[in-house]
């Protein structure tokens, strides 16, 4: 019997990994989460987690990953698991023809690739910067160039081909300007989609004008994120000082609304931190995107030294709650959340599912169906044809 | 980039794509049933296909599923492939005066607007008569329609076009959405078409009657005689024509306040009147007069193509300026149009509508009377207005003896509805001319256009049973 008690679910597990951390012992698993933002395991049920494993606060997780002759399995000291560590992916360790580690540019997190084509946010080192951000990793002050157009492409071929993701998840800081990030990530965009049938994902902060948001539809993006982070609307203030001035939560709101008329149901999402706001809140979050026909994904906080701003008490007992409540909104409201899942950092309406009783035929047949190399293309299919059909060019 | 998102649901969407494809088969199914049915009795086949043709490029005119230049090209296409006329005689067709009358008349209007003649002349009218947008309006139309009692109303209108566009760009008025930027085209295309009929000098439509009519049968009717009979028609389809346009798009502007500081603005900015000016006024001045005086000898053609000639060898203008303005689409819908006319007449398509149906309605000399006044007014829409008088005028007078009708009545009864053409691009230059300016759509045309026609048919029925006897004429 184990002691925490969530060996049973892989699906809670994945949650209590995520908040709790691991520590690892073996060295080549070390090496492997060395550099990057956590560890990438696939636990039984092909539940696929990031557990986070270098911040400070997983040296007091009751977990350990542990190594059995070729096997590699989590305990508690009294219960294990197996798991099994994703393989480093074989472009980590090429190089663009300009000489930067694909690494650097694209990050595997499960089916979606994460491709950050800027390292800038013009809130970085100000007073502004978002208090949870892990992104600015301008340390040593020498600020990084921007990826070019060539060599994201390059970057989205070898992770294509080497067939780990589907799905390329674009993403932009903050700049000046009305269009949220759009104008600088068009070149990418068209390009991508130019060279590549696969989906796009695009990550930006909402415009100011709703025209942005018909051209990043028009532009090839199959779905759009506005991250809103923090629900409630005094700590969005406080933790997000600078979106919350520049753009405002209202904004998040209103064009969240409106991107869901303009892209496919299902596919204008938003982030909600669990841990960085009371779980009550994040459920009201829940309801309002939901209602409006957002997906809600909910990230689980990792606090790092010296900057904690996790509410406390913070257990699995609580939040779970807020997960099966996702799953519960989502199924209500109606809105297609088999589009958004196995995303190792994040925990999806889809996986919310399975810690519902009777849910797991549900799971499968989405594993089966919409993870199928054949279900991605006719997904990309689909949403090519929409967009045919519903973007009119207004110089015509 | 400038992108709109159609929000409507995908099946709605997926809908109206799927109704193209299957338009164009229906419609395919339709030109093959015609072609090849047995043709009717007295129709020979070439008139049957001529028919089958003519409905077709009717249909896409009015859908406007493809580009009316399109149209016209598929009716060149056509004519000669279903053998209804041989290819080298249906492309010569192309090179008739009406077409190259447009084509002068797009030069001749560039060359105006880009001297910034129109425009000094569309901001003094507006500063004069533009101080409500009705009155605007009505200045317009009366303009086009008087100017059309003494000289060729294609050229009214050909003249009237860069004015009228130069007060929509004004007044700010968005091609194909603005209700008062449909209004001012048509004022200028319907107030040329109806003024038009009023004396002899609105088109070549009546001298050309009054030629057959007098070769035939020795008889004329005087240009006095035919003005007085003709005139209560012309005020009546004014007052008609204003009150239906207005009804069918109501004035979407408030008032012309608002432009008239920009207007005020831009008058001053003008300076005074420049030489290019000055020069490119002579020689349109001399243009009109030569149309007024020399259309009839030499064509209206002839006349405009020496005028754009010596804007160029006077160097007022050079090509790269006046490119911009040429309606390459229209002048193609043109040509394509005269070519199918043709291809009604000279298939025989055109005598057999007429024939069988007088055949059916010709009871009494008033219902002869109204049914060659419909058939004029109907067949104008489609084909020139010289071609309706070639094929209708030699039938009505082959038949006034038989009934006992005087020919010059029934020469009346086509002569003056042949002028009458207000619902297709196709049916007269005005009408063509106010397409291409882009705020009036072959759909907007119709709609108003329709109403008119039945209205004019009536009202000119009207004017000659209770009119004209008071005359003296046909009593
Ligand atoms: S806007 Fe995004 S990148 Fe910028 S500070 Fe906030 S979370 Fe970080």
């Amino acid at each position: 019997m184990s002691a925490l008690g969530y060996f049973d679910n892989p699906w809670a597990l994945k949650i209590d990994l995520m908040l709790r951390g691991i520590r690892v012992v073996d060295p080549l698993a070390k090496a492997w989460a060395c550099g990057t933002s956590g560890i990438d395991m696939l636990l039984p049920e092909e539940t696929l987690v990031n557990i986070p494993c270098r911040e400070e606060f997983t040296e007091r997780s009751p977990y350990e990953l542990r190594k059995r002759e070729e096997t590699h399995y989590i305990t508690d000291g009294v219960s294990e698991m197996n798991a099994e560590i994703l393989p480093m992916p074989e472009f980590y360790s090429r190089k663009t023809t300009t000489g930067v580690p694909f690494g650097d540019i694209a990050v595997v997190h499960g089916s979606y690739t994460v491709i950050t084509p800027s390292p800038k946010c013009d809130f970085f080192d100000t007073d502004s910067e978002c208090r949870y951000c892990t992104l600015n990793k301008n340390i040593d002050g020498v600020p990084k160039r921007d990826f070019t157009v060539e060599e994201v492409l390059e970057a989205v071929g070898v992770v294509l081909k080497e067939g780990l993701s589907k799905i390329i998840y674009l993403s932009v800081g903050f700049t000046e300007g009305d269009d949220g990030g759009i104008e600088f990530l068009s070149p990418y965009i068209k390009a991508i989609k130019k060279h590549y049938s696969c989906l796009l994902a695009v990550e930006a902060l909402p415009p100011k004008k709703n025209r942005w948001i018909d051209d990043t539809y028009a532009l090839g993006a199959d779905s759009i994120l506005y991250n809103m982070g923090i629900f409630d609307a005094e700590l969005f203030e406080v933790i997000c000082p600078g979106r919350s001035r520049l753009v405002g939560r209202k904004r998040y709101l209103d064009a969240l609304k409106y991107a869901v008329g303009i892209f496919p149901n299902g596919t204008v999402a938003s982030h909600l931190i669990v841990g960085l706001e009371p779980p009550g809140s994040t459920r009201i979050g829940i309801d309002y995107l939901t209602g409006m026909g957002v997906v809600p994904i909910l990230p689980i906080y990792r606090p790092r030294a010296g900057r904690t701003l996790r509410i406390e008490p913070l257990t699995t007992e609580i939040i779970i709650p807020v997960f099966k409540h996702l799953y519960t909104a989502v199924k209500k409201s109606g809105v297609n959340f088999k589009w958004v899942r196995d995303i190792s950092m994040v925990t999806t309406p889809a996986e919310a599912s399975m810690l519902m009783e009777g849910a797991e035929s549900e799971m499968s047949l989405l594993k089966n169906l919409y993870g199928s190399h054949l279900g991605l293309k006719a997904a990309w299919g689909l949403s090519t044809i929409r967009r045919k059909l519903r973007v009119k060019n207004g110089d015509k | 980039m400038k992108v709109e998102i159609d929000t409507r649901s995908i099946w709605v969407l997926l809908g109206i794509k799927t109704l193209r494809p299957l338009f164009f088969i229906l419609i395919s199914i339709g030109l093959w049933a015609v072609v090849t049915m047995e043709p009717a009795d007295g129709l020979s086949p070439e008139g049957q296909r001529a028919i089958g043709v003519f409905l077709l490029c009717l249909v896409l005119w009015v859908s406007n599923m493809v580009p009316v230049a399109i149209t016209s090209l598929l009716a060149i296409v056509l004519v000669p492939l279903l053998g209804i006329l041989p290819r080298s005689e249906t492309y010569a067709f192309f090179g008739n005066e009406a077409v190259f009358f447009i084509l002068g008349a797009f030069i001749l209007a560039g060359a105006v607007m880009h001297s910034g003649l129109s425009n000094r002349i569309a901001l003094t009218m507006m500063k004069r008569y533009g101080h409500s947008p009705r009155r605007l309006l009505v200045s317009i139309f009366l303009l086009a329609a008087v100017l059309s009692f003494f000289m060729s109303e294609h050229a009214v209108a050909a003249m009237l076009l860069p004015i009228a566009l130069e007060i929509s760009k004004a007044l700010g008025l968005r091609p194909g959405r603005s209700n008062y930027g449909k209004l001012l085209f048509f004022a200028l295309a319907w107030g040329s078409v109806i003024g038009g009929v009023a004396t002899f000098l609105g088109g070549a439509r009546v001298p050309l009657a009054l030629g057959i009519l007098q070769e035939t049968t020795d008889s004329t009717i005087g240009f006095i005689e035919y003005t007085v009979a003709v005139f209560p028609l012309v005020v009546v389809l004014l007052i008609v024509g204003y009150l239906v346009l207005t009804r069918i798009f109501p004035v979407d502007i408030p008032d012309v306040a608002k432009a008239m500081g920009v207007i005020e603005k831009r008058a001053k900015g003008l300076g005074r009147l420049r030489y290019s000016e000055y020069a490119v006024g002579v020689v349109m001045l001399l243009t009109i007069a030569a149309w007024s005086t020399l259309g009839h000898t030499i064509g209206l053609s002839t006349v405009s193509l020496i005028a754009v000639a010596v804007l160029f060898v006077f160097r007022l203008v050079r090509w790269k300026n006046i490119e911009e303005y040429v309606n390459w689409g229209i002048i193609l819908m043109y040509g394509g149009a005269i070519i199918l006319g043709s291809a009604l007449d000279k298939s025989g398509a055109a005598r057999w509508l007429v024939e069988s149906l007088i055949s059916d309605w010709a009871t009494s000399q008033w219902a002869v009377f109204a049914v060659f006044s419909f058939l004029a007014i109907a067949l104008t829409e489609s084909m020139s207005n010289a071609a309706v008088i070639a094929v209708l005028v030699p039938v009505s007078i082959g038949m006034s003896d038989n009934l006992g009708i005087d020919p010059a009545l029934l020469t009346y009864a086509i002569a003056v509805p042949a002028g009458l053409a207000f619902m297709l691009p196709m049916s007269t230059p005005a009408n063509a001319i106010a397409i291409s300016s882009g705020y009036v759509s072959v759909k907007d045309m119709v709609k108003g256009g329709f109403i008119m026609f039945l209205t004019a048919w009536v009202v000119f029925n009207l004017v000659a049973a209770f009119y004209w006897p008071l005359i003296g004429l046909g009593g």
